[in-house]
């Protein structure tokens, strides 16, 4: 038993880590206030090429044959930068491509772009991500599909909370999907992710604070040193720590395909989302008025967190899962 | 990352689970005083005798020697067991011989370590004083040297268990002039040496429960062979078993809370209905619980796989400001399932007492807030 990377897997995490920092810099979330869209698609053919695509595929379907684990370490790099959320429709597309040899190329390659569809309440479907995309992506317990972007009819754009996504209301039509697994397997793998993302969105939120915390200053002395700061910053760090480590131990879980992934990812993703939940506001209070604004990108770590709520079914879903699953031994 | 256990280890748990099946004891605890004492003094020696005691301690002093790995599965058979939360042992068992072991002599850790291991003896912690709490580092009570003893006058306080104790570890001021964390002693106390008199302070959880003391010294002689450390640098010396307690220390507890948790599920269920788990605001709450629980969970292998690489550092302090707050709301929810019938204060309560008891948590062994400071200057880099 061992929860730290080895060393191949602190490579895998440098590599995506050197990646973002070049080409994913946090200043590209500062733009104007207003429905701004995604800039990140322009970063898949690049991830493509990199295997970051095809970490979970299979060698003999052209991916680096690594699994669950790797792709949580990666995706913990993609919260921090705040990727958008569409990185987990090419990454769950690859898998359930898988046979089809053509389309799994053009995906694992970032060739094409892949939204990902919520139900909504009442009936109907929001897709997100999905404006500019050939393909969508539905995940559930029961199963997954792959879907051309043309099987959602009535498409209607809305305006999104996180205005660097593209949120869309839909209907579903008749159309058969491309790709169709059933079971949760996949779905354990999605829930997973999320939530490894929303570990790197509690920890950016967290450095953002702690980093603020250190230059700013009032009272003659920097805020950081006031523990009225100091122990919020604490408090972020806790939530972090125990999202991460819980978040490690199932990544773990489902790379295996034991018989608790239910219960570790949904851990997982509890943990996850509510430390993420709390450190974007957390990051915000500890900013003041300037952490209101849209000159920082302190808003979107709150929005994203959000947003991967909702992607993961809602914490309200997730706590009623929590309770029906037996504790593993 | 993996969660494998070697052949060897799962040999190791089928033993373990085996032993624990036939020797976890049937008869209750007693809730306080000597019959508490005597009766986990007579478990600690039976873990002793069927070779349980000590799994990651070091063999010459009585342990068997093996990993953390070993000593977690240990953890995690004995809560599955049922067994009991040796609750006045503890600072004998984590705080007192961990210590030892790291800092002790040869003299110090072959007569103390196996006494013990075998359930011999219990020790209380001489830390705390009336006007040094959370400003540990300031304490007063004053030692000096005469000859080739200390000589210890001034007093302690919040001593759990001292009236039931063999042996204490005790700090004290050795050197008044120096700044306040250069000046002070560790040492290994006697309980029954002349001088030292005791004030009962009971605690909160039920009028006449007798837990604290107040403890003082008048011309306490202590032999020097007795100092832990070098004279004057007990404060590193205590630093290194404030460091364990708050690691490693507490695993065992960690993984039985678990176990706490699913039996308020149970609890839930059973007093308020099944819908309760899906459609109330106590499902909500018990399954943020439970997913928090597997996340501890999650929170001791990570501790134990960072072991492999060295001793825990501040990071722990992250581990135990969480679950102390962990288990104060694991332990409320009780009072909210039972309804009024959370009034009722009856002699062996599974609820009650142990929730009122959750009020020392964010107290014991550094205040939340204290934790917090840890957590903002040593982990985080925030200026004091």
């Amino acid at each position: 038993m061992n929860l730290l990377p080895t060393d191949e897997q602190v490579q895998l995490v440098d590599a995506a880590k050197s990646f973002l920092e070049g080409e994913a810099p946090m200043e590209r979330l500062r733009p104007q206030y207003g429905q701004v869209g995604n800039h990140d698609g322009k970063l898949w053919p690049q991830l493509g090429e990199l295997g970051f695509l095809g970490i979970g595929v299979a060698e003999e379907h052209g991916g680096l044959g690594l699994g669950a684990a790797e792709e949580t370490l990666v995706f913990r790099e993609y919260g921090r930068h705040l990727v958008s959320p569409g990185i987990l429709g090419l990454v769950l597309a690859g898998r359930l491509a898988a046979g089809d040899a053509a389309l799994t190329e053009k995906i694992l390659a970032g060739k094409a772009k892949v939204g990902l569809s919520i139900r909504r309440q009442g009936g109907g479907w929001h897709l997100l991500e999905a404006k500019d995309a050939d393909y969508v992506v539905s995940y559930s317990e029961e199963g997954s599909e792959l879907r051309a972007v043309s099987d959602y009819v009535e498409v209607t754009d809305i305006m999104c909370m996180d205005s660097h996504l593209l949120l869309q209301r839909a209907k579903l039509s008749a159309a058969k999907p491309l790709r169709a697994v059933k079971g949760p397997e996949l779905y354990h793998v999605a829930i997973q992710l999320l939530s490894a993302y929303a570990v790197g969105v509690a920890e950016g939120a967290l450095r953002m604070g702690v980093e603020y915390a250190k230059i700013r200053e009032q009272f003659g002395k920097v805020i950081g040193s006031f523990q009225a700061i100091k122990h919020k910053c604490a408090d972020m760090a806790i939530w972090a720590e125990v999202a991460s480590c819980q978040v490690a131990f199932s990544s773990v879980v489902v790379a295996d395909k034991r018989a608790d992934a239910g219960f570790q990812v949904r851990a997982s993703n509890l943990v996850a989302i509510d430390a993420a939940l709390k450190n974007g506001a957390t990051n915000i209070q500890v900013h003041g008025a300037i952490g209101f604004t849209a000159e920082t990108e302190a808003h979107v770590y709150l929005k994203r967190a959000h947003v991967l709520d909702t992607l993961s079914g809602s914490l309200r879903e997730q706590r009623t899962g929590m309770l029906r699953d037996p504790v593993p031994a | 990352m993996n969660l494998d256990f070697t052949a060897e280890d799962d040999l190791f748990r089928e033993e373990a689970r085996d032993w624990l099946q036939d020797n976890v004891p049937r008869t209750p605890q007693p809730p306080d005083g000597w019959p508490q004492r005597e009766w986990e003094l007579a478990w600690q020696a039976k873990q002793y005798e069927g070779g349980w005691a000590g799994v990651s301690w070091p063999k010459e002093y009585g342990g068997k020697g093996l990993s953390l790995t070993h000593q977690l599965i240990w953890f995690e058979e004995y809560a599955r067991a049922g067994a009991p939360n040796a609750q006045l042992l503890f600072v004998g068992c984590n705080h007192a011989a961990p210590t030892l072991v790291a800092k002790g002599t040869e003299e110090q850790k072959s007569f103390h370590l196996p006494k013990i291991l075998k359930g011999e003896v219990l020790w209380c912690q001489g830390f705390s004083e009336p006007n040094n709490g959370s400003d540990l580092g300031g304490l007063r009570c004053r030692a000096v040297i005469d000859g080739d003893h200390l000589v210890v006058n001034g007093s302690k306080i919040w001593t759990s268990s001292a009236h039931l104790a063999d042996w204490q570890e005790l700090l004290v001021r050795t050197d008044p002039d120096v700044p306040k964390h250069k000046g002070i002693t560790w040492t290994i106390c006697d309980m029954k040496t002349p001088g030292i008199e005791l004030r009962p302070i009971n605690i909160m959880t039920a009028p006449g429960h007798h837990h604290f003391n107040q403890v003082f010294y008048t011309d306490v002689r202590i032999p020097l062979t007795n100092v832990v450390g070098e004279v004057n640098d007990g404060w590193n010396v205590a630093m290194s078993t404030l460091g364990f307690e708050r690691g490693t220390a507490s695993m065992s507890e960690q993984i039985r809370f678990g176990v706490v948790l699913e039996k308020l599920i149970k609890l839930a269920e059973e007093r308020l209905g099944p819908g309760v788990l899906e459609h109330d605001e106590i499902g909500a709450r018990l399954a943020q619980l439970r997913a928090e629980w597997a996340a501890t969970r999650a929170m001791t292998y990570m501790v134990v796989s960072k072991s492999f690489k060295g001793a825990p550092g501040s990071e722990s302090s992250l581990l135990r400001a969480f679950v102390s707050q962990l288990k104060q709301r694991s332990r409320r929810i009780a009072v909210d399932i039972l309804g009024s019938d959370s009034l009722e204060l009856p002699e062996h309560d599974p609820w009650i007492r142990p929730y009122l008891r959750t009020y020392s948590e964010t107290i014991a062994a550094g205040t939340s807030e204290i934790q917090r400071n840890i957590i903002g200057e040593r982990v985080l880099g925030l200026p004091r």
